[in-house]
């Protein structure tokens, strides 16, 4: 791709992304153009309601697409994904069993304090699947074995927390099944002054991995013979991924299909394997996924939230099944 | 350029080393082109992956322009070896260029820029292996032959004075076989590189190499 042409493309993006962001700012059950500016009605539900849910789309959306694509080139695998290799479910597990240490030693689930604590063992529960994964992948090369081996983990996880919500209070239990079915519309702007700083070096430390990148895509022993520390890049795209997944799992729950379809809806309609044209690609197109399944969840329904996860798969794996079809090539 | 001593070549596994190949002594020098033979097993590609640093000797050592192979960090190595593969490249929408531009890999930034300097050698590493018609096509849409051309060209972009080949020709029909080593013997004595190359077609190897080293089954080296 030509440097005139990614330049183009970035820019028409980001015009999309930019009129997302607008739209789901004004749209909603209370229309704010009836408000008059200085009803403080009007400062509340743009800046304590809809602004932290629109900030928190654009910073999910976007982590997760990144995750996805790190992966899928780390893996050299399309398939892989945050949510399929198991690390949603780690975190998810990790936050469960947080949650539940919280409420017992009767601290409030839902203050400060309680909410940096999830979020740290939402992140070791990324890192830890993360890592597992690595290292069957080291032993294992096939593509498949892997991604059997992050389906099973996904299910072991999966039953471990239900084990643990089976045993939980009434209470519990619906924070976590409503959480389980993803939300954006839970996080402060107090959250997001906590969250954004963290995003921002993840995200940012990943344009320092772009060589290393393009070159693993050819495979490891080219990659290094090319001069790259593959166990270096190794770890470091672990850590960046189990931290934007478990820091977006502990506020928004765990995201299915963003992280898996973008990179693969990105590589498909544009032509590239550089990595600065695609990471590019991927941060903003998976924020306008997101922010545009926000805004059908609203469309749908005016009267009660309707959970993230449900609108994302409904509408975007058609998308990708469509787009698979008409490739010619393969997609990995 | 390439002195190798006591060389013992095999894989590490917990408790017990597995050799493949014991006592390699030898000694390659620059502008030839040498032809690694022997069985299937017998270690070819195993003596390939120590010697471009991939594996690490059992015991012995590879002394690299009278420098030891392992005193040299991974981008320095880049630089002087490089190295073509039987494992196939594809998916990932890479292109013909994409593939032999990752050849300046050890040369660029960090944000994987080419230079016009770059792009210049990249150009004519394809120009060399008459690519350039193929440069924008995915290289899941060629065949195994042109696969095999654009990896050479990759290390024709790498630019290092040592090339080492796996099996090279597997893939190939009688021309392209034939093509491919003139083009090796041309690298060789037009730049003055070093290049191992490993196959079964040994007659026609015979035709262009300057020396063939034939790995045999009671575990000695033949050097002609």
């Amino acid at each position: 791709m030509k440097q005139s042409k990614f330049i183009l493309t970035t820019i028409y993006l980001s015009l999309i992304l930019v009129a997302l962001t607008i739209g789901d700012l004004c749209f909603g059950s209370i229309n704010l153009f009836s408000l008059e500016t200085t009803d403080p009605l009007f400062s509340t539900i743009l800046f304590d309601i809809r602004l932290p849910k629109t900030l928190t789309c654009i910073l999910a959306g976007s982590g997760l697409a990144l995750c996805g694509l790190l992966m899928q080139s780390l893996f050299r695998n399309p398939l892989a994904g945050p949510y399929v290799l198991g690390v949603s479910s780690g975190s998810s597990l990790f936050v469960a069993i947080a949650t539940m240490l919280i409420s017992s030693i009767q601290v409030s689930g839902f203050h400060f304090m309680g909410k940096s604590i999830v979020t740290l063992f939402s992140i070791a529960g990324a890192f830890l699947v993360t890592l597992v994964i690595l290292i069957i992948s080291k032993k294992n090369k096939s593509n498949i074995t892997i991604l059997l081996v992050g389906l099973m983990l996904g299910q072991i996880l999966g039953a471990v927390q239900a084990l643990i919500e089976y045993t939980s209070s009434a209470n519990n239990l619906k924070t976590f099944v409503i959480w389980g079915m993803g939300s954006v519309g839970s996080t402060t702007l107090q959250d997001l002054f906590f969250v954004i700083p963290i995003y921002a070096i993840a995200i940012t430390s990943s344009f320092y991995f772009i060589k290393p990148l393009n070159a693993i895509l050819l495979n490891e022993q080219y990659a290094q013979n090319l001069g790259i520390d593959v166990n270096n890049l190794r770890l470091s795209i672990i850590i960046i991924t189990a931290i934007l997944v478990g820091l977006i799992t502990a506020f928004c729950g765990p995201i299915a299909f963003v992280g898996i379809s973008v990179p693969i809806a990105s590589r498909l309609f544009f032509k590239t394997s550089h990595h600065l044209h695609q990471i590019v690609f991927c941060l903003i197109i998976g924020a306008c996924v997101l922010l545009s399944a926000d805004f059908i969840c609203q469309l749908l329904s005016n009267q009660f939230l309707l959970p993230i996860n449900t609108v994302t798969t409904l509408i975007g794996s058609p998308v990708v099944i469509y787009l698979l079809f008409k490739s010619k090539f393969s997609i990995g | 350029m390439i002195d190798i001593k006591h060389l013992e070549v095999g894989y590490r596994e917990k408790r017990k080393n597995i050799s493949v190949f014991k006592n390699i002594n030898l000694t390659l020098h620059a502008g030839n082109l040498i032809g690694l033979m022997g069985d299937n097993g017998i270690g070819k590609s195993t003596f390939l992956k120590t010697l471009t640093g991939n594996l690490a000797p059992l015991s012995g050592e590879i002394v690299l322009n009278s420098t030891n192979i392992n005193n040299y960090s991974t981008q320095q190595l880049a630089q002087l070896l490089s190295i073509v593969i039987t494992e196939k490249v594809g998916g990932f929408n890479l292109t013909v260029w994409d593939v032999v531009a990752s050849g300046r890999t050890p040369y660029i930034s960090i944000f994987g820029k080419l230079n016009a300097e770059d792009e210049g050698i990249v150009n004519s590493s394809l120009q060399q292996l008459n690519l350039e018609p193929l440069r924008d096509k995915l290289i899941d849409a060629l065949s195994d032959g042109q696969r095999q051309k654009v990896m050479i060209a990759k290390s024709l972009a790498q630019q290092t004075p040592i090339i080492v080949l796996d099996e090279p020709t597997a893939f190939l029909d009688y021309t392209s076989k034939h093509l491919l080593f003139d083009t090796l013997k041309k690298l060789c004595v037009e730049q003055n590189k070093l290049i191992i190359v490993s196959s079964h077609d040994i007659d026609l190897m015979k035709q262009y190499i300057t020396k063939s080293i034939t790995m045999t089954a009671e575990n000695k080296l033949e050097v002609f």
